[in-house]
């Protein structure tokens, strides 16, 4: 485009100034001669494979062709070359193929020339030259960074894609070993015998597959923070159901740690008192204002006065793992307790509701 | 054997759709159904399938993976339900992606199950849900119970956030405490059909709430002149 318009430009001047020229006939054949090769390298420019060393040499020593060619053509004595700006398409080409260096020395070359066929250097000559020694490197350079960037950032993007690709086939991955392990899971138990064995691995295995991968898709923002949804999510297994509330509940760090150690106290009691095979549940609600974390077990219960006789006796466990903890993270911990189970619901006030 | 004697609707007359892309599943589950004497209608592997076979099949209860070909499972549940409100879909779900789940149930799916739940929880679930039923896992209850949690907090702009009851609140922690409903209705001093109908309530609530939000948004995004 440029090329284009610099040539309009070479041929409306010359034909303009045409008095100024010595010999009108050859000057006529040499625009035309240009005019050619701006066709020609218009042509050979657009493709990738031609736009070589060889073209880009054989294009500038058009340019000083002509520029060497004005003496003869306008005589001694004359003001602006033959090609003027035309030269401008060789120069970017050069600082575009060369970068910075292309653009130096094709800007060199053609102010050289330029001097050399001057009988004297005038002021505007000196800036033009200028113009030229500066603004071809620096086309040149902007070229490179330009490249650069565009390689940065395909280079980013191919980054984003296979991270992205990476996901999605993980999901995949994913998603079709939970099947197979629920499946076998569930086929197991109905065999029985030693595929029971087989079906309670299964199902160990996809409920801490199923917890990795909750792991992964939630990320709490800040780092002073903890997840205590996904740390409960933990604690589930073949005989803990833990139930929890689907998005994020963060709490700092150490609240998160206690209620897990306090939620795991209960689940031991289960263990102990009601069996090793006994299920439980954990449920997580998350209001505004606080957490409750109850954790349930369909055993015999415990008598009314037992935990108080334990106490008195100078056995502190339950008191202080459980109750204890609650209390200094200015929580509490209630038991209710009957013929359909036990039930623990330990509530911790949240600062300043959710973030 | 396993049609239980209470069921209101019976099994041969439940036409189902099984639409699942792991061939394995497809086939167990819907080898399952047709034992127990379900109707098996019509079975896809991708949601396009699905959508596609869900008007000549005219099943009573879709059987749904999420995680499926495009469109995936809450785009079905809406799809399928916007074509035939009478219809039931019950999520039947491996991965753990909770959200997905929310959004389903949204979308008016009436019972979700996970993949490792017995053949007898699977058939009872399909027969519960036919039968105009919701089944709830304890995962689920608590999914909703959260989102409910979170439409009452704080910067919600909505106009018509929903509540529930306290009692309704109460049935949906118990449920999702992993408690049956015989034994929140014991607990409470309830009838099993009450407890049912809470449930049902609390369902109701956010799905009505989610069309409520899905047709302001439309009206918002200026999409309301293509209906």
């Amino acid at each position: 485009m440029l090329r284009v318009v610099v040539t309009v430009n070479l041929v409306v001047l010359t034909f303009w100034r045409r008095d100024n020229f010595d010999r009108p006939v050859a000057t006529a054949l040499v625009v035309a001669a240009l005019v050619g090769w701006t066709a020609f390298a218009l042509w050979a420019y657009s493709s990738a494979v031609r736009r070589g060393p060889p073209l880009l040499v054989l294009d500038l020593a058009t340019a000083l062709g002509a520029l060497l060619a004005t003496p003869w053509l306008k005589g001694d004595d004359f003001n602006a070359t033959l090609p003027g700006f035309w030269i401008m398409g060789v120069l970017l080409a050069w600082a575009v193929h060369w970068r910075w260096q292309g653009g130096l020395v094709a800007a060199a070359l053609l102010s050289l020339v330029d001097l050399a066929i001057r009988p004297d250097l005038t002021q505007a000559n000196y800036g033009n030259v200028f113009l030229l020694m500066i603004g071809g490197p620096i086309v040149g350079y902007l070229c490179q960074s330009l490249q650069q960037m565009a390689a940065e950032r395909d280079l980013a993007q191919q980054a984003a894609a296979s991270a992205g690709e990476r996901a999605r086939l993980a999901r995949a991955v994913h998603d079709g070993v939970l099947q197979v392990l629920a499946l076998v899971q569930r086929r197991g138990a109905e065999l029985g015998g030693e595929f029971a064995d087989l079906s309670r691995l299964a199902g160990e295995q996809e409920s801490s597959l199923r917890s990795l991968i909750r792991q992964q898709d939630t990320l709490v923002t800040d780092a002073a923070d903890a997840d205590l949804a996904v740390a409960l999510d933990d604690l589930g297994g073949p005989t803990v159901t833990v139930v929890t509330p689907g998005a994020a509940v963060p709490l700092p760090a150490y609240v998160v740690s206690e209620v897990v150690a306090a939620t795991r106290a209960c689940l031991d009691n289960v263990a102990v008192h009601v069996g090793p095979q006994a299920p439980a549940w954990v449920m997580l609600d998350a209001t505004e204002d606080r957490v409750v974390v109850s954790v349930r077990d369909e055993g015999p219960g415990i008598p009314g006065d037992r935990l108080a006789a334990a106490e008195a006796e100078g056995r502190l466990g339950v008191s202080s793992s459980i109750c204890g903890r609650l209390q200094d993270l200015g929580g509490t911990a209630e038991l209710s307790t009957g013929s359909w189970g036990t039930e623990w619901e330990l509530s911790v006030p949240r600062a300043g509701g959710a973030a | 054997m396993s049609n239980g004697a209470g069921e209101s609707t019976d099994a041969a007359a439940i036409r189902v759709m099984v639409v699942d892309d792991h061939p394995m599943w497809r086939d167990a589950v819907e080898r399952d159904l047709e034992v127990a004497g379900f109707e098996v209608v019509g079975v896809a592997s991708t949601g396009a399938q699905a959508v596609a076979r869900f008007p000549a099949a005219r099943p009573h209860v879709v059987v749904l993976d999420l995680q499926i070909p495009e469109p995936n499972g809450v785009e079905v549940t809406r799809t399928v339900l916007e074509h035939d409100p009478s219809a039931r879909v019950l999520i039947l779900s491996a991965s753990g992606e909770q959200a997905d789940v929310l959004e389903a149930v949204k979308a008016g799916a009436t019972g979700y199950l996970v993949k490792s739940a017995s053949r007898e929880e699977l058939l009872s679930a399909v027969r519960r849900v036919a039968a105009g039923d919701t089944v709830f896992t304890a995962g689920l209850a608590g999914l909703v119970l959260g989102e409910f949690r979170r439409l009452s907090g704080p910067a919600q702009d909505g106009p018509a956030v929903p509540e529930l009851t306290e009692r309704e609140t109460e049935v949906l922690k118990m449920v999702a405490k992993g408690m049956s409903y015989k034994q929140i209705a014991e607990r409470l001093v309830l009838s099993h059909r009450t407890v049912q109908n809470h449930v049902q309530n609390t369902l109701r609530k956010l799905q009505m709430h989610n069309r409520v939000e899905l047709t302001r948004y439309a009206i918002e995004q200026g999409l309301d002149g293509d209906d």
